[in-house]
């Protein structure tokens, strides 16, 4: 076997000083300039796509660009891996195995709680995993939320042409009445969009319910409309119905609580990084990338984990706890 | 009916106000993290399951602070 290239210490120092010394000469050229911030996602097309009799037009909106490059990441990896297994199945190398060691550790989680359903569960854990981890990762490239269209506005800013007729910037200050621009992101991060997060959720709770169907048959009724000792022990038994009407009330709160929590997580994110980029753009946010990072990977596994164990717990009934 | 010098200060005073309520999600993850730590440093072998179940804890209390933060961004940017 010939000897592995000795890795040494501070090769990697240098470029990080690159990195830095020019992001302080283009903060100095191009003082950044905060972008207008609105929750519900850009339209990038005058035309709709296509329009529903009664739901209404749909349209090309920018966070949708941004849900298939994630589809087209995950395809990609899925090939990969494909083709990396397919040569060497011992010791898979490169993306192959950081993706087994991911899929390991969520399948050792899904097994301690759920048991014999883990075959079940894990698919749906692991996908809402990847999909959101990468959603969530692609705020950080360059280039997203801020190579776009310009659009004129009111609050707007003036611009300088950095290519004739093709590309423009944006510089700070006051524009004059009327000529102001602001710019369109071609790219937004899709948890960004309440629609995304909404549809998970939704896909969450109803498939939870699926499952408890699946595994208690029509006894899963019994969760929330709890009549079996209703006559048994009278005062008890009415409790017992209440509590079973709030659990419907905390499926509902649920989907709602998925909703809020990846979306407000990741918007902050985006909010916090357009504002402080815009004060003070030298140092903070390059640590604002790396707490939106961590930020957007707990919030993925996060969402996974609670769906496997919501879905953990519809598989058992209420009296089946044993002492 | 009020001009938008005040709606634009009513949104500013809103929006800061709706964020008192993550005071309460601050208390409650570090209750959390307190149990956690004495569990961990009480049986070291747990350290893993602790740590997930601790980690599940934080983005529980934390959903309330984001919940105080959607009404904040509810009044800056929408309405």
């Amino acid at each position: 076997m010939e000897a592995k290239k000795k890795w040494r210490w501070g090769v990697n120092r240098w470029w990080v000083l690159l990195f830095i010394v020019l992001n302080v000469i283009f903060a100095l050229i191009f003082k950044p300039v905060s972008p207008h911030i609105q929750v519900a996602p850009e339209k990038l097309g005058q035309e709709p796509l296509f329009s529903l009799p009664v739901i209404g037009d749909f349209y090309l909106t920018n966070t949708m660009v941004a849900f298939f490059i994630t589809m087209i990441i995950l395809l990609a990896m899925a090939f990969a891996v494909k083709r990396i297994l397919s040569k060497s199945t011992l010791e898979p190398r490169g993306i192959a195995g950081a993706l087994e060691m991911l899929v390991e550790a969520l399948y050792n989680m899904t097994e301690s709680s759920a048991g014999k359903w883990a075959g079940t569960i894990f698919p749906w854990f692991g996908s809402i995993v990847l999909v959101v981890l990468i959603a969530n990762w692609m705020g950080l490239i360059p280039g997203v939320d801020s190579i776009g269209i310009l659009e004129h506005s009111t609050e707007g800013h003036p611009i300088i042409t950095l290519v004739p007729e093709k590309v423009f910037a944006i510089v700070a200050g006051e524009a004059a009445k009327g000529e102001g621009y602001n710019v369109t992101p071609f790219v937004r991060p899709v948890s960004t969009d309440l629609n995304f997060t909404l549809a998970l959720a939704l896909i969450s709770v109803i498939m939870t319910q699926v499952i408890g169907f699946r595994a208690q048959g029509i006894r899963y009724l019994t969760k929330f409309f709890n009549v079996t000792n209703i006559f048994k022990k009278p005062f008890f038994g009415f409790m017992d119905f209440l509590v079973g009407f709030l659990e419907l009330i905390s499926e509902l709160a649920k989907i709602l609580s998925f909703t809020f929590r990846l979306f407000g997580n990741i918007f902050a994110g985006m909010v916090l990084l357009f504002v402080m980029t815009s004060l003070i753009p030298y140092f903070v946010p390059s640590m604002l990338m790396m707490f939106e990072f961590f930020i957007g990977l707990i919030q993925a596994v996060v969402f996974g984990l609670l769906t496997m164990v919501f879905m953990s717990m519809a598989l058992h009934g209420h009296g089946e706890h044993e002492s | 009916m009020l001009t938008g010098d005040i709606v634009e200060a009513a949104k500013f005073i809103g929006a800061g106000l709706a964020m008192i309520g993550a005071a309460g999600a601050g208390v409650g993850i570090g209750l959390t993290v307190l149990g956690a730590l004495q569990g961990m440093s009480r049986n070291p072998d747990y350290y893993g399951t602790i740590l997930v179940n601790m980690i599940l804890g934080i983005a529980f209390s934390e959903a309330i602070a984001i919940y105080c933060l959607v009404i904040a961004f509810l009044m800056m940017f929408v309405l």
